[in-house]
């Protein structure tokens, strides 16, 4: 226990604790899976328990959880798809649930699931970590371990895709016609 | 006067996620305020990032099953353990793990000849979060033959391992009787706070105390114990 002993890093080790439920939401956003994203958390938390001694800056440790559940989530995909390079995974299309023939019938915290389930994997992440977690750019490209022109680029897709996706909800018809 | 090839798309994305200066905002800004056309591609924008955040605002609570778990994230649990004990296992012994539908199936065989050793942590009273600690300890055990478990309890799943409040007396001493490997550990520090607030705690004879829940959990994990969390 030489190692845990000074204060600062119990508390950090209880903080790690504490980040559960964020792990857990975005986790749930990537996945749509509540079991999956609840094994996700889980295993970034143990991982991050693991680790504990090598984050050295405790103000960066959201961050740094959200770079070990990227890569739980990266390494539960590679276990199902043969070793895809981190490239091809990015842009993997959607296997989620789409958007049904009922839509239209649906509440707008679905029908903007499904719109999100719709996106690339890469797309999906990227915007569920800035618009849910408010991270900035910096901050996404570290967790993804991307540059952040590629960050800015999936955004600006997810989007453009999403506002394609969810014109009634956001009442997109109107604007449209001005062009 | 149109805005659309002057400002980017990108551009406009990182004036509503605050990535820009001020300079480059005050140019939008004034830019938006005589081109309606460039104002509602901001609040285009702005809708987007409101609709994502409102989402999953609440998302579905999820309780997992007995077994679930382990069966599912097996081959990343294996990874973390063998993170931290250092053994090296390629990822087709990750494969083979994760490939078994059989819950708790790799417990035996990853680990071989040595047995397993997880560390179950409760922190909740609820009834039906208590009684999945137990089901996931009595499956571990069940399965893993030799294994060692710890129940470990802090904030207020130390209920579960309180005289006054367990409804699970008989079947932790049972538990505890068929299973010499098993221990049932609770946190020093949710006994003070419960003591400080007025509150008995008095432990089943088959508990013991550490100094705090959190410390022991994170020396088990680096010392290769698998954590589960209920």
């Amino acid at each position: 226990m030489k190692w845990l002993q000074t204060r600062a890093q119990r508390e950090l080790a209880e903080k790690i604790e504490g980040n559960r439920g964020r792990l857990y939401r975005v986790a749930f956003a990537w996945s749509h899976d509540a079991a999956l994203a609840d094994d996700m958390a889980q295993e970034a938390l143990a991982r991050g328990l693991a680790k504990i001694d090598q984050l050295r800056q405790a103000e960066h440790l959201s961050s740094w959880l959200f770079s070990i559940l990227h890569r739980c989530w990266i390494d539960h995909l590679r276990l199902r798809r043969e070793y895809l390079d981190e490239e091809a995974l990015a842009e993997l299309p959607s296997e989620l649930p789409g958007p049904d023939g009922h839509v239209e019938t649906q509440e707008t915290v679905s029908r903007v699931r499904a719109a999100i389930a719709a996106l690339p994997l890469g797309q999906r992440q990227v915007v569920t970590l800035v618009d849910l977690e408010e991270l900035t750019y910096a901050e996404v490209a570290g967790i993804l371990a991307i540059p952040i022109g590629t960050v800015m680029s999936r955004l600006c897709r997810a989007r453009g895709a999403l506002r394609g996706l969810l014109e009634p909800v956001s009442e997109q018809p109107r604007l449209r016609s001005v062009k | 006067m149109s805005h659309e090839k002057e400002f980017s798309d990108e551009r406009l994305n990182a004036f509503v996620d605050n990535e820009l200066g001020a300079q480059e905002r005050e140019e939008i800004l004034a830019a938006a305020a005589v081109d309606a056309e460039l104002g509602q591609r901001l609040c285009a924008l702005r809708a987007s990032k409101e609709l994502v955040s409102h989402a999953y605002g609440r998302v579905p609570a999820v309780r997992h099953k007995p077994g679930r778990r382990v069966s599912l994230w097996s081959g990343a649990l294996a990874a973390s353990i063998a993170l931290v004990a250092g053994v090296l296992i390629g990822w087709q012994g990750h494969r083979a793990s994760a490939g078994g539908a059989e819950p708790l199936a790799w417990a035996g065989s990853l680990f071989a000849p040595q047995p397993a050793r997880v560390l179950i942590h409760l922190d909740s009273s609820q009834v039906d979060r208590m009684e999945e600690a137990l089901d996931m300890t009595e499956a571990y055990l069940a399965k893993a033959g030799r294994a060692k478990v710890e129940l470990v309890v802090n904030n207020s799943g130390l209920d579960l391992l309180r005289e006054e409040t367990t409804p699970h007396a008989a079947r932790i001493a049972e538990l505890a009787r068929r299973h010499e490997l098993l221990a049932f550990v609770a946190c020093g520090h949710a006994i003070a706070r419960y003591r400080n607030a007025g509150l008995d705690v008095t432990l089943v004879p088959e508990a013991r105390v550490e100094r705090t829940a959190v410390e022991h959990i994170v020396d088990r994990v680096r010392q290769g114990w698998t954590y589960l969390k209920i």
